[in-house]
């Protein structure tokens, strides 16, 4: 669901085809006719941002069918009724009505996700880069919760993550709410135990994210920002004001392998360490903790990210000395050892991963979360509860203006703003070498735009021109663009929409016209 | 040094989040071949196009090997002690005017567990914000 799985993930995607040799039914939930659809078992071919329609239409489905678990619902949940309530309105027919969808496939569907014995939601951006994708996924865990599809092998939800540590980056304590080992910097005890070890008092306060510090730069609250490894001009939504806040700051730090477009920027730039240079641990999406070794000799003159800042460290009064990556990894067991305590460098190196949580060196690791929820309920044992949403539609819809919707993602040969992927080893055929605006035959027809002509694609924020691919991948009134290659900033289009609760910008959708350039 | 003997290095891949396996063919110190590690749990030996093929970054001559510092509007090359001196003095001032908040980070989600640990313990020990975040919402 939302997720472009053989172009993103195309290793996970290879798995997902061989199951469905061996009997995996795989329905495809998506606006655009993307390569999966070849092994589906069923396409649903989804309006853009209609998904909590969709999934409140297949509760309703289950729970007048009586398709779920009474009991295990009641042992293992709260809040069922207002689910139940919230549910109600979603008819097959109203949710035809929105999602585009037949009646017959959102029965089907709900029939046959809550009756398989197991079955499994994967999901990528297209389900978070809305207005409302925490929304989106509250209710795919309703969904899981309501079927009990969740904490048994073949089970679950699985977001299928973009970077290769950016679930570590968070679990790290990379974010602004959240300390090493994913637990709230609001807990007192917690944020205790890192006082007490590193020796200084932490502000007890959540910081802000980075669409909110966005906002703060815009009102002159943040002065200073240090971006790591980031190219946050091209890859955030609407760029032509991305600049404008960068501009403003009194001091820009970007520490990179390249001059991206956002160093080009900065005040100071810190050449750092690549892929290939370095030594560590990633975390991957299904929580697995895997060695990173070093291969070549980095240029003398550039540093590893934390050797950049344990030295500015010092400077500013504060030390901090590891004598290698290992010791940070100890410090990170130490402190987080509900998490990581039992996964040390030397057992990687013997077993090539180890899922976490793996509280203890004896510990085999967790493949299988919230297990829990198949055992007998304990007394007192928190149940889980049911977060109902409504559906709400995109913040920008077409008009007579600007018709079209535009949705963005990402290509396969290519990755975020393609500043590694510029640089491929030779005799290597690529299928696309620049950016294109992915249009329906029958819309180009319409413009009088045939395959590979140049045209403009303007929103209410800016413009562009791109030549233009004629597919059947998407339906009429949906164009598609990936922000890969700064020649073409797609990101100039997009709209400054976000989540109020993640933050995320809504990527997947605004209004845009096109017109061909003679 | 470098060294002209072939050797093969195992790590995980760059990229994406599925985390495959990868063993790198190293020749004077240029990574010459990427192959899919059989032992790799999640790729089993498989690999996408730009895992085994795209590379080349890693020696390309536009990587950064130097600090800059903008001097009259224009970036010019500079030491790391110059570099890292403007930097420190830079966030002092701003954390004593404005405060530790009028100062925010944004984190890599590509680099190591390791250095993103050390990037959150740098913004909570020595700048005192909690004001860090990664490209997890783009």
């Amino acid at each position: 669901m939302g997720s472009n799985t053989t172009e993103a993930h195309p290793i996970i995607a290879n798995r997902m085809k061989k199951a469905v040799k061996s009997g995996l039914k795989i329905i495809v939930i998506d606006p655009r006719g993307i390569d999966m659809v070849k092994v589906a078992h069923r396409h649903l071919q989804i309006e853009v941002g209609a998904d909590i329609a969709f999934m409140n239409g297949m509760m309703h489905v289950i729970i007048a069918e009586n398709l779920y678990d009474e009991k295990w619902v009641q042992q293992h949940t709260t809040d069922f009724e207002k689910l139940k309530e919230k549910v109600r309105g979603y008819t097959p027919e109203y949710t035809s009505m929105i999602t585009g969808l037949r009646e017959s496939d959102i029965i089907d569907t709900a029939r046959e996700y809550a009756s398989a014995n197991n079955s499994m939601i994967a999901y990528t951006l297209g389900i978070t880069e809305h207005h409302c994708g925490v929304n989106n996924v509250f209710d795919i865990a309703n969904l899981a919760l309501l079927t009990g599809h969740i904490g048994r092998r073949g089970n679950g939800i699985m977001p299928l993550r973009g970077q290769n540590n950016v679930q570590g980056a968070g679990d790290m304590g990379c974010l602004p709410n959240l300390l090493t080992g994913s637990r709230p910097v609001t807990d007192h005890e917690y944020r205790k135990r890192f006082e007490n070890y590193w020796g200084v008092e932490i502000n007890p306060n959540v910081g802000d994210t980075q669409t909110r510090t966005f906002e703060k730069m815009e009102n002159g609250d943040v002065k200073a920002l240090y971006v790591i490894g980031e190219n946050p001009l091209l890859a955030d939504v609407h760029l032509n004001h991305t600049k404008g806040l960068l501009e403003k700051l009194d001091l820009l730090v970007v520490q990179d392998i390249f001059l991206t477009e956002t160093a080009k920027m900065a005040d100071v730039v810190l050449p750092a360490k690549s892929w290939g240079e370095v030594e560590g641990t990633y975390t991957n999406t299904d929580r697995r903790i895997q060695r990173v070794r070093e291969a070549v000799i980095a240029h003398q003159n550039v540093k590893e990210d934390w050797e950049i800042l344990c030295e500015l460290s010092k400077i500013m009064g504060y030390e901090m000395n590891y004598q290698n990556s290992e010791a940070i990894w100890e410090e990170v067991r130490h402190l987080a050892h509900e998490v990581y305590g039992g996964i040390t460098y030397n057992r990687l190196d013997k077993e090539y991963s180890i899922h976490y949580p793996c509280p203890d060196e004896n510990h085999p690791g967790t493949f299988v979360l919230h297990e829990r929820l198949h055992q007998n309920a304990k007394e007192n044992q928190t149940k889980s509860p049911f977060v109902p949403v409504s559906y709400t539609p995109p913040v920008e819809v077409p008009d007579e203006e600007y018709p079209f919707t535009l949705t963005t993602g990402r290509r396969y040969e290519t990755y975020n703003t393609h500043t590694q992927t510029r640089y491929y080893a030779s005799g290597v055929k690529l299928k696309q070498t620049e950016e294109t605006v992915d249009i329906h035959p029958e819309d180009a027809s319409a413009l009088g735009i045939e395959n590979g002509d140049i045209v403009e694609v303007s929103s209410r924020r800016g413009s562009l021109t791109v030549r233009a691919k004629l597919t059947e991948q998407v339906v009429p009134g949906l164009v598609f663009m990936s922000f890969h290659w700064h020649e073409v900033p797609t990101n100039v289009l997009t709209i400054n929409e976000y989540d109020p609760i993640s933050g995320t910008a809504e990527y997947k959708a605004c209004a845009v016209k096109l017109s061909k350039i003679t | 040094m470098t060294n002209s003997l072939t050797k093969a290095v195992k790590t995980i891949c760059g990229y994406c989040g599925t985390g495959c396996g990868l063993i790198l063919e190293v020749e004077n110190n240029q990574i010459i071949k990427i192959r899919g590690d059989k032992e790799a749990p999640v790729n089993k030996g498989q690999t996408c196009v730009k895992g085994a093929f795209a590379y080349k970054y890693v020696h390309a001559k536009e990587r950064l090997t130097e600090p800059l510092i903008r001097k009259n509007g224009e970036l010019q090359s500079s030491t790391w002690e110059e570099a890292l001196q403007f930097i420190a003095t830079k966030l002092s001032g701003v954390k004593s005017k404005w405060g530790p908040d009028a100062i925010s980070m944004f984190a890599c989600a590509r680099t190591t567990n390791e250095s993103n640990y050390v990037t959150q313990k740098f913004m909570r020990t020595v700048i005192g914000s909690n004001n860090i975040d990664g490209c997890n919402r783009t």
